[in-house]
């Protein structure tokens, strides 16, 4: 790989390329002794306690090696776990009820890899540039594109966050909290976990939240799933789905979305270059995506579970949200199954509240070169804290309009998702296979191989949707 | 001393402060740049930018159906929850 920097005038906005060369060796050290920030030094800190541990690790004995994997996982968990959300918990939850078990189950898991596969790219665009997603395409592709994809993400991460605080409201309604105490008690959440001025300490109070979307499991338990019926589902893919074939299609589009967005992109890559991880760092990054797969992919399982006893008594839970699942659930999971159930919708809004919003924050800051991370302390990046609060803060208030088109937006929020998804899985295919950037981290043939499958699966199941929208009696609906 | 002997030497040095159980005086800004890697360093991010890459026509025709693509699906969605919430239509 060439090191183009080594012989490099320092001049604004000279053209750049990766490299792994320890700043203190690089040509322009004298340089940058002057001009280092509070951002560089949090970051340094979190390096040498990676460097720490990896020393430590060398011993088997001294458990230096799960040091490591702590301080290097994060961004994977928070993403997938942030992305099984209100609206994908609510798109599980109506899967359950309105088909039980069977072909989803084992679907759910696809959809899971498919987000894997997608993510992974990411863990290496960032270690290795060193730059968020929005950054490397305004950077390689221009403004034109650039503002594509940023409104792409502008408008999804939006209407997402809308329906996290239709989650956060229906989840605590169920114990009987007003809307604008439920939205404001949130909003409370979002500001307590960025007033750290650290991205570490953020990251594990986001963790801490996010481990809490485990409280599907318990709520499935109490459901007293059938477990030979769901390890035969998992083998078979069977019974298949019968009935209304559109609300089939929906659904599998909206499970689809529920697991592969654009906004999982950005975040994770900006989540990987906030954290500091470097090239060495990519398989533990790789592990941490497969881990926060695992976890997300058992917790929306969970919820399927847990609405099962909805589809043996035959209630159609085709409207209904947060808290009338709960309500739903209560004879058959009892009350403390339910309660755990609206934890659940609730807990899952606002880590997403926070993730989304993180996530629109960094690419604003990434675009319009303001400072752009959680280890700035407000006054040296307000720009981004504001613009991060804002956004938590509008969708908020639009929940709480009486007769604002809530139903509206929960409809089409997955499915804008999957449909947003192929170009931004473009833009993404094309970033981690130039060598000018990625050198020997590029994609083998393997990797644009699944890649390539995943974007022409979404095509095919957007295709499918509007074929069948315009045309509903092709499929006898 | 070539690029790949410097920076394992580097991490090397990184490692066996950390091995002392040292802590880093991150005042000291030589400390602060061994533990980061060059591209890192905000006022580096700052002052670079990756350049344009030359788009081929392949590349403009894929990018541009995409757009086509969500323009058109954006549409269709729409239809789609027009009928939804007013189901007669």
């Amino acid at each position: 790989m060439a090191h183009p920097k080594d012989n490099q005038p320092a001049s604004p906005y000279s053209p750049a390329q990766p490299t792994t060369e320890p700043a203190v060796t690089s040509s322009v050290a004298r340089e940058l002794v002057g001009l280092l920030t509070h951002e560089d030094r949090d970051r340094a800190r979190d390096r040498w306690r990676v460097a720490r541990a990896r020393w430590k690790g060398r011993s088997w004995r001294s458990f230096g090696g799960l040091r490591l994997l702590w301080l290097l996982i994060g961004p994977g968990v928070l993403v997938f776990l942030g992305e099984n959300d209100a609206p994908s918990m609510l798109s599980y939850s109506a899967t359950g009820a309105r088909f039980g078990v069977g072909f989803f189950i084992p679907f759910v898991i696809l959809t899971f890899v498919m987000g894997l596969i997608v993510q992974e790219m990411t863990v290496r665009l960032g270690a290795v540039t060193h730059r968020g997603h929005a950054e490397l395409i305004f950077d390689r592709f221009g403004k034109f594109w650039g503002f594509f994809s940023m409104g792409d993400l502008v408008l999804g991460n939006f209407l997402t966050l809308v329906t996290e605080f239709i989650g956060i409201r229906a989840g605590l309604g169920f114990f009987g909290i007003r809307p604008s105490v439920a939205v404001g008690a949130a909003l409370i959440l979002v500001l307590g976990a960025i007033t750290t001025g650290r991205y570490w300490t953020w990251e594990r109070i986001t963790l801490g939240l996010a481990i809490f979307n485990g409280l599907f499991i318990p709520a499935a338990l109490l459901a007293h799933p059938a477990w030979s019926q769901v390890g035969h589902a998992l083998l078979t893919w069977t019974p298949l789905p019968h009935g209304d074939n559109s609300e089939i299609l929906l659904l599998i589009l909206a499970d689809i979305g529920a697991t592969v967005t654009p906004w999982m992109i950005f975040f994770q890559q900006s989540a990987v270059v906030d954290k500091g991880m470097q090239p060495r760092d990519i398989p533990a990054g790789r592990l941490d995506t497969v881990l926060g797969t695992l976890l997300a992919s058992t917790f929306a399982i969970a919820a399927i579970l847990a609405t099962v006893p909805l589809f043996h008594h035959g209630i159609n839970a085709a409207d209904f949200q947060g808290a009338q699942f709960a309500q739903a659930l209560e004879p058959w999971i009892g009350h403390v199954g339910a309660s755990l159930f609206a934890l659940g919708i609730f807990e899952a809004g606002i880590v997403a509240a926070i993730a989304i919003s993180t996530s629109s924050a960094y690419a604003f800051g990434e675009v319009f070169g303001t400072a752009h991370s959680l280890n700035r302390p407000f006054r040296e990046a307000w720009p981004f804290y504001v613009f991060l609060l804002g956004s938590a803060c509008a969708a908020a208030i639009l929940v709480l309009i009486p007769h604002a088109p809530l139903e509206f937006i929960i409809l089409t929020v997955n499915v804008i998702a999957v449909l947003a998804m192929p170009p931004a899985l473009a833009f993404l295919l094309l970033l981690v296979n130039d060598r000018d950037l990625m050198g020997e981290h590029a994609n083998g043939f393997w990797g644009n191989f699944a890649g390539v499958t995943v974007t022409f699966l979404l095509v095919c199941a957007g295709l499918g949707f509007g074929l069948f929208t315009v045309f509903p009696k092709l499929l006898g609906g | 001393m070539k690029f790949d002997d410097r920076k394992r030497s580097n991490e090397a040095e990184v490692e066996s402060a950390a091995a002392r159980n040292e802590r880093p005086n991150l005042q000291d800004p030589n400390v602060v740049l061994s533990l980061l890697e060059a591209d890192q360093v905000v006022a580096t991010k700052t002052r670079t930018r990756f350049g344009k890459r030359n788009l081929s026509v392949g590349v403009r025709w894929l990018l541009w159906s995409l757009r086509v693509y969500v323009f058109v699906m954006l549409v269709i969605v729409l239809i789609s929850v027009i009928r939804a919430v007013h189901p007669g239509h």
